[in-house]
Formats: C-alpha cells, sequence, structure tokens
C-alpha cells in the first residue's frame, strides 16, 4: 500500500479536495481511505486507485467468499464479479451514503445470492434487487429510541449483559460507556470508521434492551 | 406510518438477512417488514454497516492468487457513462402498480412487487383469498386476504408460520397485529386469526413445508430465540 500523506479521514465524508491537480496526480490514499479512493475510480477513471482498492479489497472478499462457498473456484467467482461491478458501477457510489467498504460488502453479498439462486436455475424467482433496497429508505424522524435512554443509570443494570455482546460490539460499548471515551476517540483508536462506531452502538443498545425485556418490544 | 409496529424480527434474523445467509422465501418476508418499519431499517444499515467493516478488517494470508491476471481483465471492461447515476435516480422513482383482490387496491411493499406484478392469480374460498408467489423453494409463500368479520379456520400445518400484515387489522387470541408486524408461529402454536367487523386484512404468508422441516428451521425455533415472536 501507499504511504500514508496527511488527508482527512474517510469517515469525514469530506471529497478530495485538490480537484485542480487531482487529474494530473492523485494525491496518495491514505490509510484505509477508501471512499476517497472510489471517489477517484468515479470520477477520474483512476486506473491506480483502482487497483489499490483491488488488492485491498479482492483477497479479503476470496476469504468471505471461501466461508459462504466453501470451495475456491466459486469464491474466486464471486470476487470477479464483485470488483468488476465495483469498477463498472464506480460513479453510482454515493460516499454520503455510506462507506465504500459497505458498498463492497453489499454489492458482494447481491451477487452471492444471485450466484446462488441462478445455480438452482429458477427464472421469475426471488433476486437480490428484491431484497435488498439499491439506495437508501426515505429519511424518517431520528429514531429517539436509545436517546431516550437515561444512559448512565441503565448502564448498572447493563453492564452484567455486556459479555452476551459480540465481541466488536462489546469493545466499543465498554470504551465508550465506561471509559468514557468520545466516539471519535474510539474511532481513532481502532482505526474504524465514526459510522461504524455509532452503527456498533446503536446495535449494542438494541441487544443489551433485547437482553434486558427478554423480548423485543 | 400512523402506528407504531410492535413486532419486529429479532436481532439474529435481522442480521442472517443483512450477511444474506437466509432462505430466500424468509429473507422475502424479513426484507418487506424492513420495507415497512424504519426502525429495522436503520438497524439493518448499521448491522451492515458492521458486518462489512469486518471484511474490510480481516487480516488476509497472501496466496498464490493471480490476482493480476483478474485485475487486467476486469479494467479492460468499459465503465458506466456518468449519466448513470440520473438513469437510476429515475429507476427508483417509478410508482409501483397497486395489485387488486375483492375489488381493493393494495401497494404492496416494494421487495414483493416485481414478484407479485406478474402473477397474481387469486384462488378464492369465502371470504379468504390466495395468491402463491413465485419464491417458495424450502416454504411456500403467498399472499393472503380476509374480507371483513371473517375467521380464518384453524390450521394444521407442521412447520413455521410467518405471517406479515401488509394491510388492515387482524386478530387472534394473543392479540392485534397492523401493517408491518411480523408474526412468527412454531409448529406447536394454534391459533385462529380473524379479521374485525369494519376491516380486512392483507398479509404476506410464509409456511414450511411439512417434509422440509429441517436445519435453517430448528435454529429459528431455539428457545433461546423466542424474542421473534
Ligand atoms: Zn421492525
Amino acid at each position: 500500500m501507499l504511504k500514508l500523506a496527511k488527508v482527512a479521514r474517510h469517515d469525514r465524508g469530506s471529497p478530495p479536495k485538490q480537484d485542480t491537480q487531482a487529474s494530473m496526480s492523485r494525491p496518495e490514499i491514505t490509510n484505509n481511505n477508501w471512499d476517497e479512493a472510489l471517489t477517484f475510480v468515479a470520477l477520474q477513471r483512476d486506473r491506480s486507485a483502482y487497483a489499490e482498492l483491488f488488492n485491498y479489497f479482492a483477497p479479503r472478499l476470496k476469504a468471505f467468499g471461501m466461508k459462504m462457498f466453501g470451495n475456491e473456484q466459486q469464491a474466486l467467482e464471486m470476487v470477479q464479479d464483485t470488483m468488476l461491478n465495483v469498477w463498472k458501477k464506480a460513479v453510482l457510489f454515493d460516499a454520503s451514503r455510506g462507506c465504500a467498504s459497505t458498498w463492497i460488502f453489499t454489492i458482494a453479498r447481491n451477487v452471492r445470492f444471485d450466484m446462488l439462486r441462478k445455480k438452482q436455475s429458477r427464472k421469475d424467482d426471488v433476486s437480490a434487487d428484491d431484497l435488498w433496497l439499491n439506495g437508501e429508505y426515505p429519511e424518517q424522524e431520528a429514531d429517539t429510541d436509545t436517546s431516550q435512554w437515561d444512559t448512565q443509570l441503565l448502564m448498572d443494570k447493563l453492564a452484567p449483559y455486556f459479555t452476551s455482546l459480540p465481541p466488536a460490539q462489546r469493545e466499543i460499548i465498554e470504551k465508550v460507556y465506561l471509559q468514557e471515551k468520545s466516539h471519535q476517540e474510539v474511532s481513532d483508536e481502532l482505526a474504524i470508521p465514526l459510522g461504524t462506531v455509532k452503527s456498533r452502538i446503536r446495535l449494542a443498545l438494541d441487544r443489551l434492551r433485547e437482553a434486558l425485556d427478554g423480548a423485543r418490544n | 406510518m400512523a402506528h407504531a409496529i410492535k413486532f419486529h424480527p429479532g436481532m439474529s434474523l435481522l442480521e442472517q438477512h443483512a450477511e444474506g445467509t437466509l432462505s430466500a422465501d424468509i429473507a422475502l418476508a424479513v426484507a418487506a417488514h424492513i420495507d415497512l418499519c424504519p426502525h429495522c431499517q436503520q438497524l439493518s444499515r448499521d448491522i451492515t454497516t458492521d458486518l462489512a467493516c469486518q471484511l474490510a478488517q480481516q487480516p488476509v494470508k497472501t496466496n498464490n492468487t493471480d490476482w493480476q491476471q483478474m485485475l487486467n481483465d476486469i479494467m479492460a471492461q468499459p465503465q458506466l457513462p456518468k449519466q448513470a447515476t440520473t438513469m437510476q435516480q429515475q429507476v427508483s422513482a417509478q410508482q409501483a402498480e397497486p395489485i387488486i383482490v375483492n375489488q381493493r387496491e393494495f401497494i404492496l411493499p416494494r421487495s414483493l412487487q416485481r414478484l407479485a406484478a406478474n402473477r397474481c392469480k387469486w384462488l378464492q374460498l369465502g371470504g379468504i383469498a390466495t395468491a402463491k408467489l413465485p419464491a417458495g423453494n424450502d416454504y411456500h409463500i403467498s399472499l393472503l386476504y380476509i374480507d371483513k368479520n371473517t375467521e380464518v379456520p384453524q390450521h394444521t400445518h407442521l412447520g413455521l408460520e410467518m405471517t406479515l400484515v401488509l394491510a388492515g387489522k387482524i386478530v387472534d387470541e394473543n392479540g392485534e397485529y397492523s401493517a408491518g408486524d411480523l408474526l412468527i408461529n412454531s409448529p406447536d402454536d394454534t391459533h385462529t386469526p380473524r379479521t374485525m367487523a369494519d376491516e380486512d386484512c392483507l398479509c404476506l404468508s410464509v409456511l414450511s413445508a411439512p417434509l422440509k422441516f429441517k436445519k435453517g428451521l430448528t435454529r429459528l425455533l431455539n428457545p433461546l430465540q423466542q424474542f421473534f415472536y
């Protein structure tokens, strides 16, 4: 991977600033700054940015495919199809709606689902496009569920359930509520996007509520 | 939506849906619930973000795959033109055709529209009409319309039953369900759903075929996961 330069982290959602120079020379891709790389692929048809994305994600997608299919041939077919879609459809990526890794993951998931269905060769069948909306649902009023919680008061009650959380969620909830770190600090510390920190907190709180109620709602 | 949805799929169903590992028929019912439920839309977004981050962060060993060849093949392909963005917006703005049953019009959730558009052959029996959707592999999936003031005969299927209320209202011994509510009944549950005197009901119904009661199901019926109800 290229050496990291001082550029805003990908979770800030700001497009690259050196627009005038960009067509000549692209700033080096920062550590995990895949949103920016993908934006370059979309706007500049930048082959080296794509190659970096490819080199990072292809082996990881293969590992994911191996887990899902259990054989290398299908795993590689999934990687090829997914990364071809990333190349072709880069213009459809919208960094304001989520990060590049999420976009690539959903493409891989959909490709895999449709591969499995095609194997069963039924026309007029459920497709990935039926199951997962391509885009965003219209904006709703903020889900106030979790913010209504008097979190400090409830944390004592909830702490015993922390161990039942998936490790990735547990790690974050402990940092935020026990060590009282800010979301940004946790994001920096774990080198994961800010959006992922927020997502994991919401998921953990929902799980804890399930554990506390014994049932959802 | 005027009312709050009370019955949601449990977290593990939502996770399996985001991951793409549910069987297609169950996934379709979960997808239709998500279409109707802002709360689960948010959860699904969060789960997807989480899974994607796990994918991106996993360490990988270098191996002998010939990535360079694949990379070259891909970059030899043309990319979509930049106008593709606006075309996509136009597609998603298309208005859905309503389905008609018992002289009533209903707009289905997005996830069901395509499958229902081609074939909605209704079979009617008294106040109840069903139309099979071409989705079932392991399960039988259909639209179920129940006229006002009608009782569904107690059914004796052997497997899992999922019912998603799409419009109107239905009641049974355990409660009252309106649009968006997802009910999951295990084989042991017997219930007698019926409609009220003044309101009909359209549902999506997923039934397991008795002979195909297997792995995925026992997982869903695990007593630890009773929060599905
Ligand atoms: Zn829901």
